[in-house]
């Protein structure tokens, strides 16, 4: 009887707030994707065939090109992975281990190289290093290395950045809470550094793994390296192959459904494996008190080699390609030299604006791409907030359950996948003609970008948000303080500079998404993203690069405006809590 | 002028999470400006209890009223801040973008007082807490007694009827604990409000309390003095949490008037008849729990003296503890005496038969 009156009580609470919240992620992410990998067996579902239910895509998805995107995806994703699994732990071991210099400046190097889009890097490496561009200007011969590059090298090579800094900070994360005294009780106890290192390593196993899941997860659902370089070299990924069976003529949704479904299903292992291994296990090293960390101490000279040999391989992956891009962008020929020598020229900004009749002008696509920005981040931020509070919960409510399923589920679908998904739910007829008809409207490319940016970071609020003690808003609330008072006063100014990267960072990404912007895009409104990759590989290359690099300069303009507001802006204590955590 | 002292009674407080029994029908009441701790070990629901109080929990059914204000009923659920009531944290929960003054102001900021008011106010309640110097500090510049200081500051500034405490000394140091217990105990009491008070430590309950409740799984098993719960608990867990320095198996031969005559069921222990205060209704076997204040240690044998192996001893300053074994293997701990017993050797416990209980586990 007693559990009866507790089981109503419970049902009578259910927050209207938790309603609608799981109605908004339906309508974004839930129901487009579920609609897309129905086409895959039932087609006739969707008006795209007359068969109610067929395996015969399932079949023609593995064969021929399909079947090679699909296998090349899968090898590619798990070579950078380990690449980036292990690249990234060995640079977090010297940051947050070792007395290497510069450790702050290596922390915000991973900023930026989270903040560059898989294309741009790959225009910027091509400007660097293919024959004829700045690397053959400064006398290398780099023929045999682009050899290497144009090709699955170079794919690995670009998601392998691409992945290292979601892999650096996981694995920090995992170190900074892993105080010296699991290594010094190994060490008494006789174990030599080896033995030490096998000891120690499995306590931050669950970083090691969300470093591999996220890492896996990001490059299998890429879509700028497998749209650019893995086109031109002919070397099909299956995000591309996603995409054409959708765009060629006649159109196949089912095999990209299919297609769609195998990208899914390939992430689940590792994300399952990892979400299990934290789980079941408690590897909760990180309490309130800050736990004294010693550091591996180098002598002097190595101490300086080794922080030199990191700065350049970091600044190389980093600069080369930017500086590359830059350079290139003010030449008005295709390749940066030429048999006539390098011609200087502003041209390719002037062309931005003012662009050949056959292209459209960057400058309007990159004030849409704005607008998108400004939008999609601050949408994103708000339910990426308030899903991993959910997340963070301690009750374990069915609704925490659900949202770790969706969040996991979700973080394993390829912006290509929720477009495609999108197009075919948003222009169903009933819809349309019914409801309401967003197909090819900017609301809904909103919603696909916003859509496509809140798994990443919920993920990353997820963190910041659990570290908060429940005791600190109870202790708000019975001091008198109302709800909103109390999240005013406690949460918001601990949570105010995560809040405003994660703004940035969707700002920023939002502007260079190349995927979802593709498929959605409005007629005549088309983002920069898009506009510039149309540019790409032909004569108005230079153009192409010049509007990269402003939009380069822009993401930095505009995350320097909002760290400069946010540093005059906020309250002293606001600004303390970063303070405090990145000296921790 | 100070808020009137909450008059607090909870009727019939159950909580359950999922399948969990946190509390059983709790029922309570705790007179205006009364200092009630609440006593238990790890689980015994005791913070569930105090999160409830607060309303940072919810019942899952019972009735909990401050004065005429009903706080919970079914159907009904008034929020913490709605209460009128202040807390010390366990882990302190001070904001750590905010000063120590802005902390302790927080409580204010409701209050229709004015800023100055509400300024000599923070400086006056920590000076009274003697961190006044501290008040331009943040948080991490503190250590954990400053920090503990600055939280109970804050508690006193909201000037409510009711105060809890949630295990405030348990993150402290031995020395930090005694000092801030005595301003607690002191600036508590000065405020006149009721203050609701959880520890697992029973010297602290002891020390602090005008009345104590002991949990026990969700239950409250035992609601009195200080003086009561330890000179007659009501249950061995009772006996047992409060401080034992052992338990012998013995058999109960008569029961009156709450008395029994026991003999020790081990021959080899003592074969004399104890005529000493029981909880038993009924004569068989039982166990009888010992204070350490009810044994002592002496070389001679005699008349309650059973003797016993000294297995260790340890200096306490004023004498020493001893830890004995009886022949039947049984082990006493904490036994006083003034003078040393050397490890190894043979002595005799004496044990006060009115300082004993006799009862038996089952009831």
């Amino acid at each position: 009887m007693l559990l009866g009156r507790i089981r109503e009580a419970r049902l009578a609470r259910v927050k209207w707030s938790g309603i609608a919240l799981w109605a908004i992620l339906a309508l974004l992410v839930i129901i487009p994707v579920t609609v897309f990998l129905l086409a895959a067996i039932s087609p006739r579902l969707l008006h795209l065939s007359s068969q109610w239910f067929t395996f015969g895509s399932i079949t023609a998805a593995f064969q021929g090109y399909t079947g090679e995107g699909l296998f090349n995806s899968v090898w590619v994703s798990t070579t950078v992975a380990i690449l980036a699994t292990s690249g990234a732990t060995a640079i977090a071991w010297l940051v947050q281990r070792t007395n290497m210099l510069g450790g702050r400046v290596i922390g915000a190097l991973m900023w930026v190289l989270l903040l560059i889009p898989t294309w741009i890097m790959t225009i910027g490496w091509t400007n660097l290093i293919q024959p004829g561009e700045l690397a053959t200007a400064l006398g290398f011969n780099t023929s045999g290395l682009y050899n290497l590059f144009y090709g699955p090298g170079g794919i690995v090579l670009i998601l392998t950045t691409a992945a290292l800094p979601f892999c650096y900070f996981v694995v920090s994360a995992g170190l900074r809470g892993l105080g010296s005294e699991f290594e010094d009780a190994a060490r008494v106890h006789g174990s030599s550094t080896r033995r030490m290192l096998q000891t120690v390593l499995p306590i931050i196993a669950p970083a090691l793994l969300s470093a591999f899941a996220i890492a896996f997860a990001e490059s299998i659902s890429d879509f700028g390296v497998a749209f650019t370089l893995g086109l031109n070299t002919h070397f099909p990924m299956a995000t591309f192959t996603l995409f054409n069976a959708i765009t060629e003529n006649p159109a196949n949704f089912s095999v990209a459904a299919v297609i769609a479904g195998v990208l899914i299903l390939c992430t689940v292992p590792p994300i399952y494996f990892q979400s299990r291994v934290v789980r079941g296990r408690s590897y909760q090293v990180l309490s309130g008190r800050t736990r004294s960390v010693r550091r591996y101490q180098f002598r002097p000279l190595t101490r300086w080699l080794v922080s030199i040999a990191l700065f350049a391989v970091l600044l190389l992956v980093i600069l080369g390609p930017l500086v590359a891009a830059i350079a290139t962008s003010f030449t008005r020929t295709i390749s940066f030299e030429t048999t006539s020598g390098i011609h200087w020229s502003l041209m390719s900004y002037q062309s931005v604006f003012n662009p050949p009749p056959s292209i459209r002008p960057l400058g309007g696509g990159l004030w849409t791409s704005n607008q998108l920005g400004f939008f999609v981040a601050s949408g994103t931020v708000v339910l990426a907030y308030v899903l991993a509070r959910r997340l963070s919960a301690t009750t374990g409510g069915w609704s925490q359950r659900l949202a770790d399923v969706f969040l996991l589920g979700s973080v394993a679908i390829p912006g290509v996948v929720l477009g495609v998904g999108y197009i075919l739910f948003y222009n169903q007829a009933f819809l349309a003609n019914h409801v309401i008809n967003l197909y090819q409207t900017m609301p809904l490319l909103v919603m696909g970008l916003t859509a496509s940016a809140i798994p990443g970071q919920s993920r990353l609020l997820v963190g910041p948000v659990s570290q908060i003690q429940s005791s600190l808003s109870e202790a708000a609330r019975v001091h008198g303080a109302s709800k909103w008072r109390t999240w005013k006063s406690t949460s918001l100014p601990i949570l105010s500079r995560t809040l405003t990267w994660a703004w940035v960072l969707t700002f920023t990404k939002t502007i260079a998404e190349l995927a979802v912007a593709q498929m959605l895009l409005v007629p005549g409104r088309e983002p920069v993203s898009v506009l510039i990759e149309t540019t790409l590989g032909g004569v108005f290359a230079p153009i192409g690069t010049a509007a990269t690099v402003l939009v380069l300069v822009e993401m930095i303009g505009v995350i320097l405006v909002c760290l400069t507001i946010y540093r005059f802006f906020t309250p002293k204590g606001w600004r303390r809590i970063g303070e405090l955590s990145r000296s921790e | 002028m100070s808020s009137p002292a909450t008059h607090v009674q909870l009727s019939g407080v159950s909580k359950t999470f999922g399948a969990k029994l946190a509390l059983n029908g709790i029922h309570l009441d705790i007179t205006p400006g009364q200092f009630a701790v609440l006593l238990g070990p790890s689980g015994s629901g005791k913070t569930t209890l105090l999160r409830i109080l607060a309303g940072i929990e919810r019942p899952s059914s019972g009735r909990i009223q401050f004065g005429s204000l009903m706080v919970v009923a079914p159907g009904q659920f008034l929020p913490p801040e709605k209460r009128r009531l202040a807390m010390v944290f366990q882990d302190y929960a001070l904001w750590p973008h905010m000063t120590v003054a802005r902390n302790v102001a927080f409580p204010l900021d409701n209050s229709t007082s004015t800023k100055l008011d509400r300024k000599s106010r923070v400086v006056d309640l920590l000076r009274r807490v003697g961190i006044e110097h501290l008040s331009e500090r943040y948080p991490n510049e503190l250590s954990g007694g400053e920090q503990q200081r600055v939280a109970l500051a804050r508690a006193l500034a909201a000037d409510v009827g009711l105060i809890l405490f949630d295990e405030p000394l348990s993150n402290l140091d031995a020395d930090r604990r005694e000092s801030l217990r005595i301003e607690i105990a002191t600036l508590a009491r000065e405020s006149g409000a009721t203050v609701v008070y959880i520890t697992h430590d029973q010297s602290e309950a002891f020390a602090l309390a005008d009345v104590v409740g002991v949990l026990n799984h969700g239950d409250l098993v035992q609601w009195g003095s200080p003086e009561a719960i330890y000179r007659s608990p009501a249950t061995p867990f009772v006996a047992r949490f409060t401080g034992l320095a052992g338990e012998l198996p013995v058999r109960v031969h008569r029961v009156a008037e709450g008395r029994a005559a026991i003999q020790f069921n081990s021959p080899s222990e003592s074969v004399e008849m104890i005529d000493c205060p029981s909880n038993c209704n009924s004569v068989g076997d039982a166990t009888m729990f010992v204070r350490p204040a009810a044994v002592s240690l002496t070389s001679e044998s005699g008349v309650n003296r059973i003797s016993v192996a000294v297995e260790d001893s340890a200096f306490i300053g004023r004498g020493y503890e001893h830890v004995v074994t009886f022949d039947g293997g049984r082990r006493f701990t904490k036994i006083f005496s003034a003078s040393r017993f050397a490890r190894g050797t043979r002595a005799f416990v004496e044990i006060n038969p009115d300082a004993v209980f006799i009862m038996k586990e089952v009831e």
